[in-house]
């Protein structure tokens, strides 16, 4: 089984990840990773590492560092079940070059590589964020990378058998409801 | 009408077209520098234009709305979720905001059913 998650900032995903990754492991008997893509910038970032790192110790995680080609990393793993925290990360370490400029191919080019990891593997959870419903008019750039995103998430979801939307801690299920398939009876007029 | 709702980018209109077996040729999009409603579209899409465009020119979105409800009520109506982020700094818009949420949760109430649209997977609410 794989997992897309998303949903605001503090409703849970991290935790509900984990706890996932946890069971699914137990259940398969295989090993369990953390793929951790944040690479880090500053003092900050070091220390966010580390508390999160922290958090994970006694759960049994074997934490993985990559930001970028995950999809290489992983299948040189095999069998195990994976955390993949963050898709928001891994686009910006592929947009964003160290040398300032934008790489808009990278959206495509990772929904392409993890469509493909979906396909052949079993056991992945993929943590995202839910950065639609701001309202907010951003620049291009800004923009740009909120539709990448936007691209990798609907392709992930496509491709899992799970898409979880956190709320407040509790987990929807988007592929849960059979209801959606189900003739409404609702006619819409055609001109 | 149905009501679908959901964040930017996330399929909300690829959503409309597939379960009503529509085509973009369906589709009216609202405008931001007109107030207009046509008759009997079968998907109006980005109803927050509409709303921008009635705050523009003094007009209340809810009571145009309703004064033409005949115009959308065999529609599908397709809305941008701009609920979740900051207080905007600007007056505008922030009555903006405010009247996006007023306009959407009158035409749930009127809805048959409404769907939010997450990833590009469409889940009914009501």
């Amino acid at each position: 089984m794989n997992v897309f998650i998303s949903g605001g900032a503090k409703n849970g995903k991290s935790s509900f990840a984990q706890r996932l990754a946890v069971n699914m492991a137990k259940e398969k008997n295989c090993p369990l990773y953390y793929v951790a893509t944040m690479v880090p910038h500053d003092g900050e970032d070091r220390a966010r590492i580390e508390r999160h790192r922290d958090d994970r110790r006694g759960l049994g995680f074997k934490t993985i560092e990559c930001g970028r080609d995950i999809d290489v990393e992983i299948r040189n793993r095999g069998d195990g079940v994976f955390l993949i925290d963050s898709v928001t990360a891994l686009l910006s370490n592929e947009m964003f070059k160290a040398d300032g400029t934008v790489d808009g191919e990278a959206s495509i080019r990772i929904s392409e590589s993890l469509k493909a990891l979906c396909k052949d593997m079993d056991g992945l959870i993929f943590v995202s964020d839910f950065i639609y419903a701001d309202g907010v008019e951003y620049d291009e750039i800004t923009d740009g990378y909120i539709r990448g995103l936007a691209i990798i998430d609907r392709a992930l979801a496509k491709a899992c058998d799970r898409v979880v939307e956190m709320i407040n801690g509790i987990p929807i299920d988007y592929k849960d409801d059979r209801a959606i398939q189900e003739d409404w009876g609702i006619k819409v007029d055609k001109e | 009408m149905v009501l679908i709702t959901g964040g930017a980018y996330q399929g909300k209109v690829d959503y409309a077209l597939e379960k009503f077996n529509l085509s973009r040729k369906d589709i009216y999009t609202c405008s931001v520098d007109k107030v207009e409603m046509p008759e009997g579209a079968p998907i109006i899409n980005n109803v927050e234009n509409l709303v921008k465009a009635c705050l523009d020119n003094g007009r209340d979105p809810l009571k145009y709305l309703a004064a033409r409800k005949s115009r959308w009520v065999r529609s599908v109506i397709i809305v941008n979720d701009i609920s979740c982020g900051l207080v905007p700094m600007d007056a505008e818009d922030r009555a903006y905001r405010e009247a996006v949420g007023r306009t959407s949760m009158y035409l749930a109430q009127e809805a048959l059913a409404v769907v939010r649209v997450f990833a590009g997977i469409g889940k009914r609410i009501k």
